[in-house]
């Protein structure tokens, strides 16, 4: 998981724990536990296979392992691994859904000259089992 | 006996890897509730809640303000409310604490500031609450 380090730091939330409110700051964020509310990063969120994700989401980068839902937004990509689950709706500059991965809900676009948008209803790719 | 699997969350001993510490870092701010069963460190600002079945550690610079439930609390940073341990608090040189202790063993290092009331005893509620089947 080395991703750029240009951001320094990466705050954790660590399996056994839960989170409720507002999570923000100049950070990445890897989240392995359980966050319920708003997560506003300059840097990238991680969220691991056993992380859950109930948030209204701005983000750099966003890779999803575990579970995400809510309406989010990633400045540069969002990428869905083949574990992960996300349901919503998503802006992002680019998008990665590798196969195996679900993605319910709308994606749309950022900066595009024509902001497309594209509803997606629950594709889910066969996952190998 | 007893199938040796499921040791998944073999409460407290602290042993645990570091995985199972969280970390929040300087640049980050929480606003509300955190709640677990893991470790917590520290160095941001928090506002609201922490209620934890294990260690807490506010480093510097964090600050927070609220109410701090842990088994252990170790403070370096800026705390205004109210710290509650079921075993100890720690305040270390560069603590500054406003509020309530409440804890059976409480240690101040030369140097720290401590404004505000202070009980010793083991919180009524909740104190390490040892281990709830709240796991899924």
């Amino acid at each position: 998981m080395a991703k750029d380090a240009s951001s320094g730091t990466t705050s954790l939330v660590s399996r056994p724990v839960v989170v409720e409110g507002e999570i923000s700051g100049e950070e990445n964020l890897h989240v392995d536990g359980r966050v319920k509310g708003i997560i506003r990063l300059a840097g990238d969120l991680f969220v691991g296979a056993n992380g859950v994700v109930e948030a209204e989401i701005d983000a750099r980068s966003i890779v999803i392992q575990g579970a995400v839902t809510g309406k989010v937004l990633a400045r540069r990509q969002l990428e869905v691994q083949s574990s992960g689950r996300f349901s919503g709706e998503a802006t992002a500059a680019s998008y990665e859904i590798r196969q195996g991965a679900v993605f319910e809900g709308v994606s749309r676009m950022l900066g595009g000259k024509s902001q497309t948008e594209k509803t997606i209803n629950s594709v889910e790719l066969p996952a190998k089992k | 006996m007893f199938g040796k699997e499921k040791t998944e969350a073999a409460p407290s001993g602290a042993a645990r890897s570091d995985n199972d510490t969280a970390f929040f870092g300087a640049k980050l701010s929480l606003k509300g509730k955190v709640a677990g069963s893991g470790n917590l460190i520290v160095m941001g600002k928090l506002e609201g809640e922490v209620d934890l079945n294990g260690e807490l550690v506010i480093a510097p610079p964090a600050v927070l303000n609220g109410e701090m439930r842990a088994v252990t609390i170790a403070v370096s940073g800026t705390v205004t409310g109210t710290l509650s341990a079921g075993e100890k608090i720690h305040l270390e040189k560069s603590a500054a604490v406003s509020g309530r202790m409440n804890s059976p063993r409480i240690s101040i290092v030369d140097g720290a500031t401590f404004n505000g009331d202070v009980e010793m005893k083991k919180p009524a509620d909740g104190a390490a609450p040892s281990k709830r089947a709240e796991k899924k």
